[in-house]
């Protein structure tokens, strides 16, 4: 399991919005895209859109969905899971936790599809 | 009719493919067959874009990995659909096997409108795979390729072949053609881009075309203006629309009228078939019939209707519908509807390049947005018209205004 990094503070991403952590910073192999629900929870998933060539961190945010901002392929923040097309394959996520009021980023674990980290 | 235990999709494309996936995801849990001559769906969108420019390979198209079909019990056949007997309770394969069905999703899709002149017959068209790996072979660098139809897939296809060398003439008579779809700022921004990627636009349509007497490798074109014009070519790849392919469903005495009609829950003339995709034409409650949507999305969503139908469940609500189209390296997009009565402002960047147009009803609510590279202003643009919410005219007309924020 990878160490986490620390993102920012929670108020460093607005709601509705999102960060990305580039590779030289996660060390991971892929940018890393952490986004912000307006209900105040924190995830992470692979910026890049497993369909095309888009930053999700750019997509629409809605409830714990977000939205590519190509062709609106929808994934769920939570699990990474595909729930609209033309994406077919889902996006990996990434474990993230608040801790004193910043926001710790696990590049390569998994995310616990039941935790809301933030809440 | 009783709930279907045998559901066999005629067709593979993404509405026969939504309507099998969204079935299993409503709980249906009988039997689900799904029939296509080329086995494994796969999305067509980027046969004129990625796959075309070769960022994209086949494996890259299909709309679901080959272990979803076995995960979800849906039987692929590979074979193509003789003949629908809903009275037997069966469709009917090539070479005679009979698939039991008591419920059939007809999703044939559209074939590409060929060119009715002298000589037309041998263009080239772009709709599966095949016509996609046809088209990629004649499109060498230095190619001379002349693409009839200014239109959506005319215009990729356009840009494609440019990205890939070849030289370009397209071939429409309207400047500019897409009015209708994204107004007449962006039509133009949008068609004037052929000319600043090397492709030389004629105004005009083709009267007929020679082939020369080369062999089948160096077969040349000559193609015929209506204004005079000369083009010769190596390849001529035809754009001009669709015309839905309802073959099947006229052989089984389904209503048919430029399109299988439907009502809203995608049901034809016959209870154990609903239909859905570009092969189908919505029969409005009071018999009018509206005009086909050809677009992906739209096939998605009937693909969707149609499972909730077959399944006696309510239709899903959908809202305003949406297309996008990616050329010369831009990405348009487009909800609702651009064409029809209401105010139409455009918003532009500061040195006049409009971005994005906007189309408004008299009591100021939107009823369509189109734009250049504006992914999350369309998606702004869909919450407010799905909405009815009115939004100031000068807020959309200000490059600098923030749709999104009005959207939540």
């Amino acid at each position: 399991m990878s160490e986490g990094i620390v993102v920012g503070g929670t108020e460093d991403i607005e709601e509705g919005t999102a960060k990305v952590v580039e590779p030289e910073e996660s060390g991971f192999d892929e940018p890393i895209a952490v986004f912000r629900t307006e209900t105040g929870c924190f995830f992470a998933l692979n910026d890049t859109c497993t369909h095309e060539e888009a930053s999700l961190a750019d997509g629409w945010i809605e409830g714990e969905d977000v939205e590519c901002p190509l062709h609106s392929s929808m994934f769920s923040l939570r699990s990474g899971k595909v729930k609209g097309l033309p994406a077919t394959e889902d996006a990996r996520t990434h474990r993230v936790e608040v801790r004193d009021g910043q926001v710790v980023l696990f590049p390569g674990t998994d995310a616990d599809p039941d935790a809301c980290p933030g809440q | 009719m009783a709930s279907p235990r045998r559901i066999v999709v005629v067709g593979g494309g993404v509405a026969g493919y939504s309507a099998a996936a969204e079935l299993r995801a409503r709980g249906y849990d009988g039997a689900l067959g799904l029939v296509d001559p080329s086995g494994l769906p796969y999305d067509r969108p980027p046969l004129s874009k990625g796959y075309l420019l070769g960022t994209k390979d086949a494996a890259g198209l299909r709309l679901a990995p080959e272990a979803w079909y076995t995960e979800h019990g849906v039987e692929l056949h590979a074979a193509r659909a003789a003949a629908l007997r809903p009275a037997e309770g069966a469709v009917e394969l090539d070479g005679g096997r009979l698939l039991a069905a008591d419920a059939v999703v007809l999703a044939t899709g559209a074939l590409p409108r060929p060119l009715r002149v002298p000589g037309g017959d041998a263009a080239l068209t772009l709709r599966t795979l095949g016509d996609a790996e046809r088209l990629r072979a004649a499109l060498a660098p230095g190619a001379r390729i002349a693409v009839v139809g200014g239109g959506l897939i005319g215009a990729e296809t356009a840009s494609g072949a440019a990205v890939l060398g070849a030289e370009v003439t397209l071939i429409e008579p309207l400047d500019p053609p897409l009015v209708p779809a994204v107004g007449e700022a962006l039509a133009r921004r949008l068609h004037a881009q052929h000319a600043e990627h090397g492709v030389r636009v004629l105004t005009a349509v083709p009267e007929r075309i020679e082939t020369g007497s080369g062999g089948a490798a160096h077969r040349t074109y000559h193609l015929t203006l209506s204004d005079g014009t000369a083009v010769e070519a190596d390849a001529v790849v035809v754009g001009i629309g669709v015309v839905p392919d309802t073959a099947l469903a006229a052989a089984a005495g389904l209503a048919v009228d430029d399109g299988v009609l439907v009502d809203a829950a995608q049901r034809t003339s016959n209870p154990a078939v609903f239909a859905a995709g570009d092969a189908t034409r919505l029969r409005r409650p009071d018999g009018t019939l509206a005009r086909r949507a050809e677009h992906w999305e739209a096939a998605v969503r009937s693909g969707q209707a149609a499972a909730a139908g077959l399944l006696g469940q309510a239709p899903p609500e959908f809202g305003a519908p949406w297309f996008w189209s990616d050329r010369h390296g831009v990405h348009v997009e487009s909800v609702g509807s651009l064409a029809g009565p209401g105010e139409v402002l455009v918003r532009r960047t500061d040195d006049g390049v409009p971005t994005a147009a906007f189309r408004l009803a008299e009591d100021g609510r939107l009823l369509g947005c189109a734009a250049v590279d504006g992914g999350l202003l369309i998606k702004a643009a869909r919450r407010i018209i799905d909405r009815g919410t009115v939004v100031d005219p000068e807020t959309l007309a200000d490059p600098g205004d923030d749709l999104r924020r009005r959207a939540r």
